[in-house]
């Protein structure tokens, strides 16, 4: 197996501490930051299939991401400038009035390793602070919000129609308990995800 | 007329009941044991382990506060050193109000019940945050034994006062395993950590008296309820609609019954209706049938988020019975 396979293998079931030394070894053997890093990538987008599919759940999805940003770590200083890997950023939050966070987390997670960079605005995110990250944050592709209560939708609705109200060009995605495809589109959210490997995906699609 | 505690031996035995249970009738909760402190509707507390939680006053529940100045545990494998019990309130004083309650129960007609949260798993993820937590199971597996063991310790130290000041016939024990689409954790992970700790904790009141061990999870656990059985739980409360709640009653009702089925997200809400409520009861009493259930607001106490929904699905019940039976 060659180095960039195993890095690929073990991003995959989350051997942490095994990365950083394989990613060195994958640099060592001549492959390209760019080309390790794609590998990474692939094997979240797998990791997140298999969360999708009920097949592991959260814990092997958590320590996947963090084996591959062990493996960022070593990468990056190799690749300042370079941002042709890069789908983008994209601003995160949970709603005006909603303090859920795991959920959250877990989608800014995956859509990190499906090569966005992430800003998260945390909980309790009014509409218009949305807008102002938007503004503030350079290469802002997508939105991510976030809504865990019957009782904070119409909150999301007030963000994603606030976003597309400024008339900013950024596809915006939702997820939450209460959502569904319906509320989304229904919302006028470009996108939506009942799990976190799906947002990854489905954010992938988004900013194509 | 059965009691309300002969009708919900009936419903989970498999015998005659004569009405359905309704909701959280058959317990009569001690809310008064010395159980610790617990955030109320805007109050921001540190309790007896040093965990802040944080109510804010427009919200529907509290949060335990994880930046890195409040998070308890830090550092998993430095866990003897940054987690530290409480001490167990053992004096007379403190458990009058729960022992008076208790006494003045009749036992005929409902069953003295303990309310006992959070559980093994929450306690994990109050003190380090879900994240940490999870990824120590894995990271960090004999630490995190030792830790649960340590909670373990402490809910027994606990049982054992409660039970010999109250002697309750049910425990109401909350511990969320999952989310509304999946468990937490594998069911190989549950096995290897929870299961052996709640084996333990239920066992122990089990064999001090204890009739009824009825445990919460407001979630998907289907993939655990195996598990479930086998540590001595008699009724899953807060069993959502998504893990098919006719389907689990098939198959295990005869070894536990089911409490729920009506989702508190989809009639508890600021715009609910009469109807709304008469909508998912009636489907959730015909869909789920006579035995092994209880109808009952996915919720993990006799109350509702919304005033009157509690009280209204309650009285759709009562009909559902005088049709129904």
């Amino acid at each position: 197996m060659s180095k960039i396979q195993e890095v690929k293998a073990k991003v995959e079931i989350g051997k942490t501490k095994l990365i950083p030394g394989l990613v060195q070894e994958a640099l060592d053997e001549g492959n390209a930051p760019g080309e390790i890093l794609q590998a990474m990538v692939e094997s979240m987008s797998v990791v997140g299939e298999k969360f999708s599919s009920g097949e592991i759940f959260v814990p092997e999805m958590l320590i996947a991401a963090k084996a591959m940003s062990k493996g960022v770590d070593v990468l990056r200083p190799l690749m300042a400038g370079d941002t042709s890997a890069s789908l983008g950023t994209c601003i995160i939050g949970t709603v005006a009035g909603d303090l859920h966070d795991i959920g959250k987390n877990l989608v800014s997670m995956m859509i990190e390793s499906a090569g966005f960079t992430m800003v998260d605005l945390g909980v309790d995110v009014p509409a218009e602070r949305f807008v102002e990250a938007v503004k503030e944050n350079e290469n802002v592709t997508l939105v991510a919000c976030s809504g865990l209560l019957t009782t904070t939708m119409p909150a999301l609705k007030e963000a994603v129609q606030t976003i597309k109200a400024s008339g900013l060009d950024v596809k915006v995605i939702v997820g939450g308990a209460p959502v569904t495809p319906e509320y989304a589109a229904e919302i006028g959210a470009d996108g939506f995800a009942p799990d976190a490997g799906s947002a990854a995906v489905k954010a992938k699609e988004l900013v194509a | 007329m059965l009691t309300k505690r002969q009708n919900l031996m009936e419903t989970i035995k498999g015998g005659n009941p004569d009405r359905f249970v309704n909701q959280y009738e058959f317990m009569n909760l001690i809310m008064e044991a010395p159980l610790g402190e617990m955030a109320g509707p805007g109050q921001i507390i540190k309790n007896g382990w040093g965990i802040t939680f944080s109510w804010p006053a427009d919200q529907l529940g509290g949060f335990p506060v994880h930046d890195e100045e409040h998070k308890v545990l830090k550092d998993i494998t430095d866990w003897k050193n940054q987690v530290k019990a409480p001490a167990v309130a053992t004096s007379d004083e403190a458990w009058a109000a729960a022992v008076a309650h208790a006494n003045a129960v009749d036992r005929n007609e409902e069953f003295v019940t303990a309310f006992v949260a959070p559980g093994v798993f929450e306690m994990t993820h109050h003190l380090m945050s879900m994240e940490d937590a999870l990824m120590a199971l894995y990271e960090e597996p004999e630490d995190m034994h030792d830790l649960i063991d340590y909670l373990v310790d402490y809910e027994l130290a606990y049982a054992k006062e409660l039970i010999s000041r109250i002697h309750p016939d049910c425990i109401f024990h909350h511990d969320d395993w999952g989310s509304q689409r999946s468990s937490f954790v594998s069911p190989e992970m549950f096995e290897e950590f929870f299961l052996p700790a709640y084996k333990k904790i239920y066992g122990f009141y089990k064999e001090n008296g204890v009739e009824l061990i009825v445990h919460h999870s407001d979630s998907y656990g289907v993939n655990l309820v195996p598990f479930m059985i086998e540590m001595g739980i008699d009724i899953w409360q807060g069993v959502m609609t998504t893990n098919n709640v006719p389907e689990l009653i098939e198959k295990y009702g005869q070894q536990m019954t089911f409490m729920g089925a009506i989702d508190s997200g989809v009639v508890d809400f600021p715009g609910w209706t009469p109807e709304i409520v008469a909508e998912y009861t009636e489907k959730a009493c015909k869909e789920c049938g006579k035995l092994y259930f209880i109808p009952n607001l996915t919720q993990g106490l006799n109350f509702s988020s919304f005033p009157g929904v509690y009280e209204e699905t309650t009285k759709v019940i009562d009909r559902l019975s005088k049709e129904m039976f």
